[in-house]
């Protein structure tokens, strides 16, 4: 199991687009893939989960992957944040 | 014949389709474990349906309205197969030994709750999301296929639809819907517009009097459906549709003419404007920048009454470059009156209440963000902001204030934004039109809204079915009033634009031109109509024929004397002005 830290950059936060774009890209890989914010944590290929965090600008979230592809997984989930989803930032 | 609100133009006649659109409460059966396989394959074959339906929509939406729309079904999409629920459903209905369509409903339901329960605005509204694939999904357990018997050239009476019904029907190929709910600026109505979809809404009981099959006419000009026609009203309809349909296409070749009159007046087009997927109306029916465009409507669809000045400043920039160079002119949020009010007060009489600028002023924490953001989306083109629902001077001194001290805070803070951006008022209350040479000396424009004028001057209600017939537009009173108006403003050179109903009306056109209006601005989908008669009269007509409008003591007859002037002058549009009476 591999953990990775990222932080929320784009303006909007996690809403419907960013919260679609997570989920689908989760689900190219194998691995199990869950999402912590503070003490609560939902499935990450679960788009009603991502949705529920409710993530704003400046969150800290810490990505959890297990499975045979999840330094891969690891890696593309970071990216995505890392990038802001595209968004203005 | 039942009469509602003409919201996309063209004539439909065709057998009527109803359609319920009402979440259905599914009941409880128990399944006999040897049948519960069975129960599980109903469920995954209505998933893949629904699936289906939702594949149609999104490539319909991103062909028609562009990729920023799909957003929302792309999201349904995912919530179909969504690892929390699809298997929360299938165990339910093994270890409940339930029929899936109960099974749906409650796991669905107890996930909308919890989303409705907390705090996050935006939360709940993703709960309706939830809601409209759960009622996806049992339609298909119900009977198997429902949008299949939306015959090809049917129309659709609904009690309401949403965008992603209207969407699908399209696709099939209706000829036109109607509805007993709804308004002009209701997302289906914007979604009908684009998708060049006949359609008529708040008829207020169009279910209760037809049934499958009936056979209806919608008139998309005047908002008349006609059920079960005679020969005679069919033949003429027959008539009215093909007449129709050769006027849009020569109202295509208007789109690159100018707005101008015989004898060399230009005559600016706008757009209102509301929600971004119009956007690229602007240049498909040559609307020179938007002289109208609402914010409530994106701040109501977000659900939420505080949309933070970044996602503002986002929205708007999206339509400042869409418009430029020409100008965009935002309207200050104008809540109240038949808007809902987010803070949920009720009043008594609402249009003489809390509305438009009154609440704004109140409420720094919605003006502040939205001023701040189309400020600093002026940095990027043309920007006029708008303030509705002024009655005093001091609103408008109060305002001014608040802008320079924004603007002194934006110029601190280092941001971008244009130092001159024009500040002008809706003219909708009559005080400002008697008042207007005052107004006209501490704002840069006017806009004359001539729904509000008319309903504050005639104090009619044309909502209320017994006071209805006296709502009358071209009340000589009104038209008094826009003459104030414009004349105040060209006296003090100030440009005034009218962004009512009344600048789509064919007979109103040469008068307000006759009345000294510079400007209109419309619904996109009109602007091509309104040029068509523009370009068939000097403006020395308008004037003679103001003139006589401003003594015209009879409605009818004053309609008789334009209709005849039409006829005379602008390519026979007269023939769609009513229904079946004029022609």
């Amino acid at each position: 199991m591999i953990e990775r830290e990222v932080i929320v950059t784009n303006r909007a936060g996690l809403h419907t687009r960013p919260a679609s774009m997570i989920v689908r890209l989760a689900s190219q890989f194998r691995s199990e893939f869950f999402i912590q914010k503070d003490d609560y944590e939902i499935n990450g290929k679960s788009i009603i989960g991502v949705m529920t965090l409710a993530a704003e600008q400046g969150a800290t979230l810490i990505l959890q992957f297990d499975g045979v592809d999840e330094e891969a997984a690891a890696e593309a989930l970071a990216l995505l944040f890392e990038d802001g989803f595209g968004e203005v930032k | 014949m039942v009469k509602g609100i003409a919201v996309s133009p063209g004539i439909a006649i065709g057998p009527a389709y109803l359609y319920a659109r009402v979440s259905f409460d599914v009941e409880k059966r128990s399944i006999d474990s040897k049948l519960l396989k069975n129960e599980l394959v109903r469920f995954e074959d209505a998933v893949r349906r629904s699936e289906r339906d939702l594949k149609k929509i999104i490539s319909i939406t991103r062909e028609k309205l562009g990729e920023n729309s799909v957003t929302i079904f792309e999201a349904q999409m995912l919530m179909l197969r969504d690892q929390s629920l699809y298997p929360e459903v299938v165990s339910c209905i093994e270890n409940s030994r339930v029929n899936a369509g109960f099974a749906v409903q409650s796991v669905m339901t107890k996930h909308r709750r919890m989303m409705e329960a907390s705090g996050s605005e935006y939360l709940r509204e993703r709960a309706n999301d939830l809601l409209d694939i759960q009622d996806r999904i049992i339609r298909h357990l119900r009977r198997g296929r429902i949008l299949s018997s939306v015959d090809e050239n049917s129309i659709v009476a609904s009690e309401n639809l949403t965008a992603a019904d209207i969407i699908l029907f399209s696709r099939r190929g209706i000829l036109g819907c109607v509805t007993d709910f709804g308004g002009p600026t209701s997302h289906v109505s914007i979604m009908a517009r684009a998708l060049h979809v006949p359609a008529i809404v708040s008829t207020h009981g169009i279910t209760n009097e037809v049934k499958s099959g009936d056979i209806l006419i919608l008139d998309g000009i005047t908002g008349e459906v006609i059920v079960n026609p005679d020969e005679e009203t069919l033949a003429h309809y027959v008539n009215k549709r093909e007449r129709y349909s050769r006027l849009v296409q020569e109202d295509k070749a208007l789109v690159p003419l100018p707005a101008e009159t015989l004898d060399g007046h230009h005559v600016g087009l706008q757009a209102n404007l509301e929600l971004r997927e119009e956007l690229v109306q602007l240049a498909e029916y040559g609307a020179e920048g938007i002289g109208l465009y609402r914010t409530e409507m994106a701040l109501l669809m977000e659900g939420r009454a505080l949309v933070t000045e970044t996602e503002q400043f986002s929205q708007y920039l999206e339509v400042v470059q869409a418009a430029s160079p020409a100008a965009t002119t935002f309207r200050i949020l104008d809540l109240g009156g038949d808007k809902m009010l987010p803070m949920g007060n009720r009043e008594h009489n609402p249009f003489l209440g809390w509305r438009g600028i009154r609440i704004m002023l109140d409420k720094m924490e919605l003006l502040v963000p939205q001023l701040r953001a189309m400020l600093r989306a002026s940095a990027f083109g043309p920007v006029r902001i708008l303030l509705p629902m002024v009655s005093s001077i001091r609103e408008v001194r109060s305002f001014r204030a608040i802008m320079d001290k924004t603007m002194e805070e934006l110029a601190a803070e280092g941001v971008a934004f244009d130092p001159k951006v024009p500040m002008g008022v809706m003219v909708e209350v009559p005080s400002v039109a008697l008042a207007a040479d005052q107004f006209a000396r501490e704002t840069d424009f006017f806009s004359i809204g001539t729904n509000d004028l008319t309903q504050y001057v005639l104090a009619v209600d044309r909502g209320n079915d017994l006071v209805a017939h006296l709502y009358d537009e071209m009340h000589p009173a009104v038209l008094q009033l826009i003459q104030m108006t414009t004349k105040a403003a060209k006296a003090a050179g100030i440009p005034v634009s009218l962004c009512g109903e009344l600048a789509t009306n064919m007979r109103a056109i040469p008068v307000l031109l006759g009345l000294g209006v510079e400007t209109f601005s419309a619904s996109p989908i009109y602007l091509p109509g309104m040029k068509r008669v523009i370009r068939a009269m000097k403006l020395s007509e308008g004037q003679a024929l103001a003139k006589k409008a401003l003594i015209a003591s009879d409605p009818a007859e004053f309609r008789a004397v334009m209709d005849k002037w039409l006829e005379e002058h602008a390519c026979g549009v007269s023939f769609f002005l009513d229904g079946k009476h004029s022609a």
